[in-house]
């Protein structure tokens, strides 16, 4: 099976290495992965800014990147995906050409866990994990993919790892794009309010789909001095590969 | 409302309700007790029919808004009350004014109701020289303590009960308690009297029927009833989208609207008022003047914003809205607050003056999965977003910045760049004002990903 | 579901809002459900209008025809909706409902017959012209407005009986 990956800005600049272990992942169940020159941004930050002219460059760059071939588009981000998913067609109401490959895209488009348990069952494949591990459940994977099972199952399914549902999991954790540098006020609060609910479970490990929110749970960390890893789902899914 | 230049300074009043904690621990135990409830009492319910079809038959009416309008204005008419039009809140209170001037009437008690807080009717009234009485407990409190209500359901959620017993103590010379249940006692005995011997009544309404001329009130505490049963004037005061086509409609409603709000079965009493008292009735009032309150609804009603008014007002939204959960409803420095209210503030009373209010979520999405007319907040927010960058709402700077990410965007050679100059001037960049947020974030890596394979 | 069944359901669900409940099927049960509470009231106003309220034997020292000063209210309403457990307050044929809200204490008495399964079935049949005021009462008066405290009683009765006859 061959994917074509899109990486996402925020892995391509902060977090290479949780993208070497989105490759690493795709590969081991046998995934032929390319990786499409010329990705930039989905184009999300200026979408919910309200900036549609501007997500529109970001939307006609990512069609006219993965556009070329049938395979599926994998990409570790829920927020992304959603983008993709959700958002592409609306930005081209007024030309239907463009829309028709903005569903074209979006039809191929897969969230990483979505994917992983959908199309290569690797909650099945008996992974091992370690120590305690609380998970996150971002907003636009859970509400506008309605991603909501499979991260849970593929953590459940890490042998010697523990998984511990974290209360108000689809809580937002106060990221929000923008909304992080506008509200930097209410944005650390939720922030705050979150790490709080991540430590009550008492793990060692949160853990998540989109790494802006994990950002913004580590910034919590970083300024509270907790003790807990914060980690992409794919990095956890990686160690655990033998 | 006519707008005014100045914008609601949101970001300050969010971060002076951040710093009270008290406030805090209010809402929070306000917000969570109530989304809790709603969970509960939704669940193994077949929830999703019934938004559905809720939604339907609100948004048939609002397709035909002005022949619902019509409709209802004249079996109200048939059923014995006078009914008013006003287009905008300057006729509204005058039109309840002079209703009042012209019976001579010194007393008015009141049922809450969040349209006449929209218009500042009390305040108006109070300058003509009336003594208005609010009777539902919360806005009883909240008006003895001159504040204006910060949850639409309960509003003076923001209050914990050492307050409300030390403003009762203050102002209506009682010896301190902090029992809640003491002190509705006092304010049951106080708003007693005002009942017995009020002359007029205002009350707003939940629904308006559409084919029979009814007003629908729901209400826990009974103050509806009184308003609506004792005294012989009776001025209801609603705005023109809360038509529903008939009585046969209104079960939908009563399923949804108590267990959005409340978590409760139904509220303990909701009472369908049609007309005037009739002939050998002993029930009713024997004036009933509806005055119908457009205020900017007959625009919002025939653009792209039109879905907005089919909100019910049970505040589950504001209840799932983390930033609402933080800094409560006085933060909006508006009428309505959370996230019906921060796009019903923008569409009444003009992109001007509420533009703050747009940062005001994270767009998470969890208003939209708790409405119970399935009204897509989270698009409706973002649709104003897009209207604000259009309109120039947006500081300049972020301006500039999202024209450097379209260009960035569209070409992976400046994308890449951008990536470099970046990681080079991290450091720097985190001391400029308004990029602190940078601060929060990890410094870019040295090798991308993209590069790194 | 058979008028037994319906009953039952109204009367499990009336519970659950505290109100109190009480079956009869005679004017002797009707009274007796009564004892107590006219031995601890001062005053109760009854309209004694409908057959059911006419059969009420109220004790001549303790009735009172100004409702705004009883503390109990004993009358027979209109009807009731089993899936809520809701009375049906209804100002038809005369009756001044607010009678039912001003006194401390609620006894309301239900026919079995008037009892209907849905909402939708009573809001479904009542046409355009209805009466002046329909109420439905489910439960006794209530708040939460300090600090989500649940009070009883706030301006409406702070105590509901049901009896269904």
């Amino acid at each position: 099976m061959r994917v074509q990956l899109f990486g996402t800005c925020m892995i391509d600049t902060f977090f290479p290495e949780t993208g070497m272990s989105v490759m690493k992942l795709l590969r081991h169940f046998g995934v032929d992965v390319s990786y499409p020159k010329g990705q930039t941004c989905c184009g999300k930050p200026a979408n919910s800014g309200g900036y549609a002219r501007e997500s529109r460059k970001a939307a006609e760059q990512f069609i006219s990147v993965f556009e070329g071939s049938k395979d599926p588009i994998v990409t570790p981000s829920g927020s992304c995906a959603s983008m993709v998913k959700n958002h592409y067609h609306h930005l081209f109401k007024d030309n239907t050409m463009m829309r028709d490959k903005a569903l074209a895209v979006a039809d191929r488009t897969y969230e990483l866990t979505q994917f992983l348990v959908h199309e290569l069952k690797v909650h099945e494949a008996g992974l091992s994990g370690k120590g305690k591990i609380t998970y996150h459940a971002s907003c636009q994977l859970t509400r506008e993919l309605g991603v909501k099972e499979e991260p849970l199952l593929l953590l459940q399914s890490l042998n010697g790892a523990e998984f511990i549902p974290m209360p108000y999991a689809d809580r937002c954790c106060g990221f929000g794009g923008v909304f992080m540098a506008k509200m930097p006020e209410i944005s650390t609060a939720l922030a705050d309010e979150k790490l709080d609910t991540v430590l009550s479970t008492g793990a060692d490990t949160v853990t998540g789909c989109d790494h802006g929110c994990l950002m913004n749970i580590a910034d919590a960390v970083r300024r509270r001095g907790a003790r807990i890893a914060v980690k992409h789902i794919a990095t956890v899914l990686a160690e655990g590969l033998k | 409302m006519t707008s005014t230049a100045t914008s609601i300074p949101f970001r300050a009043n969010a971060a002076e309700a951040l710093s009270n904690s008290p406030l805090r621990a209010a809402m929070r135990n306000a917000t969570e007790t109530f989304a809790k409830k709603r969970t509960e009492a939704t669940a193994s319910l077949p929830i999703e029919e019934w938004r559905t079809q809720a939604s339907d038959t609100r948004l048939r009416v609002l397709e035909n808004l002005g022949e619902y309008v019509d409709r209802f204005s004249a079996n109200a008419v048939r059923a014995g009350a006078k009914v008013y039009r006003a287009d905008n809140a300057e006729s509204a209170v005058s039109i309840v004014g002079s209703i009042l001037k012209d019976r001579a009437v010194q007393k008015v008690v009141k049922s809450k109701s969040m349209v006449t807080e929209e218009i500042h009717l009390n305040k108006y009234l109070e300058t003509l020289g009336f003594k208005i009485v609010e009777t539902d407990l919360g806005e009883y409190i909240i008006q003895i303590a001159g504040e204006g209500p910060s949850h639409i359901i309960v509003p003076a959620i923001h209050k914990d009960r050492k307050q409300v017993g030390r403003l009762f103590s203050e102002k209506l010379g009682c010896e301190y308690t902090e029992d809640p249940a003491a002190l509705t006692k006092i304010a049951k005995k106080i708003l007693r009297d005002e009942f017995l011997s009020a002359k007029a009544a205002i009350s707003g309404a939940n629904f308006a029927v559409a084919d029979s001329g009814s007003l629908v009130i729901f209400t826990n505490e009974g103050n509806g009833r009184m308003c609506t049963t004792l005294p012989p004037l009776h001025i209801a005061v609603l705005s023109i989208e809360k038509m529903i086509p008939s009585l046969a409609d209104l079960p939908k409603f009563m399923r949804l609207l108590p267990r959005s709000a409340t978590g409760q079965m139904l509220t303990t009493y909701m009472s369908v008022i049609t007309g005037t008292r009739k002939a050998g009735e002993s029930t009713g009032a024997e004036e009933l003047h509806i005055v119908l309150v457009d205020n900017g609804r007959t625009k919002i009603v025939a653009g792209e914003y039109r879905e907005m008014l089919k909100c019910i007002r049970c505040g589950a939204c504001l209840n799932a809205c983390p930033v609402y959960r933080l800094v409560g409803g006085h933060a909006y420095g508006a009428t309505y607050p959370g996230p019906m209210g921060i796009v019903l503030t923008t569409l009444l009373e003009g992109m001007e003056k509420a533009h703050p209010l747009l940062d005001a979520t994270t767009l998470c999405g969890a208003c939209g999965d708790v409405c119970p007319v399935k009204v897509p907040l989270p698009e409706l927010l973002h649709k104003l977003r897009e209207e604000r960058v259009e309109r120039g709402f947006t500081p300049y700077l972020e301006r500039q910045g999202m024209v450097g990410f379209g260009f960035a965007a569209e070409s992976p050679q400046l994308f890449s760049l951008g990536q470099t100059v970046a990681r080079v001037f991290w450091p720097l960049a985190k001391k400029i004002p308004g990029l602190g947020a940078l601060e929060r974030m990890p410094i870019p890596a040295q090798i991308t990903f993209g590069r790194s394979i | 579901m058979t008028r037994e069944e319906l009953v039952n359901l109204f009367i499990e669900n009336a519970s659950k809002v505290s109100a109190e409940t009480v079956r009869v099927t005679t004017d002797a049960e009707l009274n007796g459900a009564l004892t107590a509470i006219l031995a601890d009231t001062k005053s109760v106003f009854c309209q004694q209008d409908t057959a059911k309220e006419k059969s009420v034997v109220i004790p001549p020292d303790k009735r009172i025809d100004d409702y705004t000063g009883a503390s109990v209210c004993i009358e027979e309403v209109a009807g009731a909706i089993a899936e809520t457990g809701s009375l049906v307050c209804s100002s038809q044929g005369g009756k001044p409902i607010q009678a039912g809200l001003l006194p401390g204490h609620h006894v309301a008495i239900v026919s079995a017959e008037n009892i209907y399964e849905k909402l939708d079935e009573y809001f479904g049949a009542l046409g355009d012209s209805p009466p002046t005021n329909i109420t439905l009462e489910t439960g006794p008066s209530r708040t939460a407005d300090i600090e989500l405290t649940l009070t009883i009683g706030v301006h409406g009765p702070g105590r509901l009986t049901v009896i269904v006859y």
